[in-house]
């Protein structure tokens, strides 16, 4: 693909129209993301502008192009995009201009010269010598080992290059695989999501520039900054939760009023990721707060647990001062209701507390 | 007769592959191949019919 600009980002930002201050807003943005503090800014900046454009390439195997549509609907789509444009796509099937092989030539001479980064997207079948994923008449095992060879690191977007997301459920009729079980011997960052989160792949990219390295990664090689928190400590209903307001039942007033979705199978307290805070669509919104629970999609083999089925909350941490949540020995089925019976009891704390703070007042 | 194939065609979500027959500048005979295949529907069968939408909107992101 054809070199979006070759000088500085700078100038290219000027080019088009976008500020300084926007620039560095940007930047601010990103240290946010990635918990660096405010000093670290005037850092991702001088990086981002210092010109060195890493070539990508982007494989895509047994997808759905999500990650992809996500990649494309980035935050604040013009400074992303420039900052995306640094990098030097060499590949990228949905989105670049040359087909067959012409492609494919972009591809040889970008491993060939070698130092790029690799984004898979999509899981990788292995069943019948790998022949349900072709590109070009060669399988993707056999791509993504090629291209694995002499890339710098491989970032994986979506929970399909994870752990074979979708395609690896059960009764994983190729045998899917993740990059995880096909790779050994290469940095390996992964970005699970059904969709990834552009601001996390953005964020890792800039980390990468910045620092010349890449994240902090989890025991499950995700980037801390995104994924070392978990859904149900930050979210936006959990008051309702600690209270034991829980929606019953879908449109009743419970879920009206934005109550806790725990009880509809909200897998929040198993989730980790960085929604609650990052959110999607320009930060507009995420699943729990648009009235659906979290089906922890950057979880391994999150379609294997059932999306209206509660899960056991293992380790519970109740606000101070709340009565502690005994879930010991307590089946997934059950827990709802113990939840429900846990929650009247802190409601019941919660309605103490309040009176005694209006009696102090008094 | 001149056999050209085209792979991957690029700017679509999926995996498609063009092969054509050419003669005398004129396209004689063409096949289209998609070239991934996920079984989805065996994974559906036998699930919890309300998941089905989650599944539905994964087939193709676009």
């Amino acid at each position: 693909m054809a070199n979006q600009f070759d000088g500085k980002l700078e100038d290219a930002l000027i080019g088009r129209g976008v500020s300084r201050r926007d620039f560095l807003k940007f930047c601010t943005f990103m240290a946010g993301t990635l918990a660096l503090p405010a000093s670290m800014v005037p850092r991702v900046a001088h990086a981002l502008q210092s010109g060195a454009r890493p070539p990508v390439v982007w494989l895509e195997y047994s997808d759905c192009a999500g990650c992809t549509e996500s990649l494309l609907r980035a935050y604040s789509p013009t400074v992303t995009q420039l900052v995306l444009d640094i990098l030097s796509l060499n590949y990228h099937e949905t989105i670049m201009a040359p087909a067959g092989h012409q492609a494919e030539r972009s591809l040889e001479e970008t491993i060939q010269a070698g130092g790029y980064l690799t984004v898979v997207e999509g899981a990788i079948p292995t069943k019948d010598d790998g022949i349900y994923c072709c590109v070009g008449g060669r399988t993707a095992v056999d791509l993504l080992q090629e291209v694995a060879s002499n890339t710098a690191a491989i970032i994986t977007v979506g929970a399909c290059a994870f752990y074979g997301g979708w395609p690896a459920t059960t009764p994983n009729p190729t045998t899917a695989q993740g990059v995880k079980d096909i790779i050994s011997g290469v940095p390996i960052v992964n970005l699970p999501g059904c969709p990834m989160n552009v601001d996390n792949l953005t964020a890792t990219v800039v980390h990468y520039l910045t620092f010349n390295s890449l994240p902090e990664l989890d025991e499950l090689g995700r980037p801390l900054f995104a994924y070392g928190r978990r859904i149900h400590d930050n979210c936006e209903r959990r008051g309702h939760f600690d209270a034991g307001e829980f929606v019953q039942e879908w449109g009743d007033e419970g879920h009206q009023n934005g109550w806790c979705l725990y009880q509809m199978g909200c897998k929040g307290p198993v989730a980790y990721h960085n929604c609650p805070t990052q959110r999607w669509n320009e930060g507009t919104s995420w699943p729990v707060g648009a009235g659906h629970g979290c089906i922890a999609c950057a979880a391994p083999d999150f379609w294997e647990m059932p999306a209206y089925e509660t899960v056991p909350i293992v380790d519970q941490t109740p606000p101070t001062g709340y009565p502690s949540i005994e879930e010991e020995g307590v089946s997934p089925v059950t827990t709802g209701v113990v939840g429900a019976a846990a929650g009247v009891a802190v409601g019941v704390a919660g309605a103490v507390a309040a009176r005694k703070l209006t009696e102090k007042e008094e | 007769m001149a056999k050209i194939a085209i792979d991957p065609v690029t700017r679509i979500e999926g995996h498609l592959r063009i092969e054509a027959e050419v003669d005398a500048g004129q396209v004689a005979n063409a096949w289209a191949s998609s070239t991934m295949w996920r079984g989805l529907e065996l994974i559906q069968k036998g699930r919890d019919p309300r998941e089905a939408w989650l599944m539905a909107q994964r087939i193709c992101g676009v």
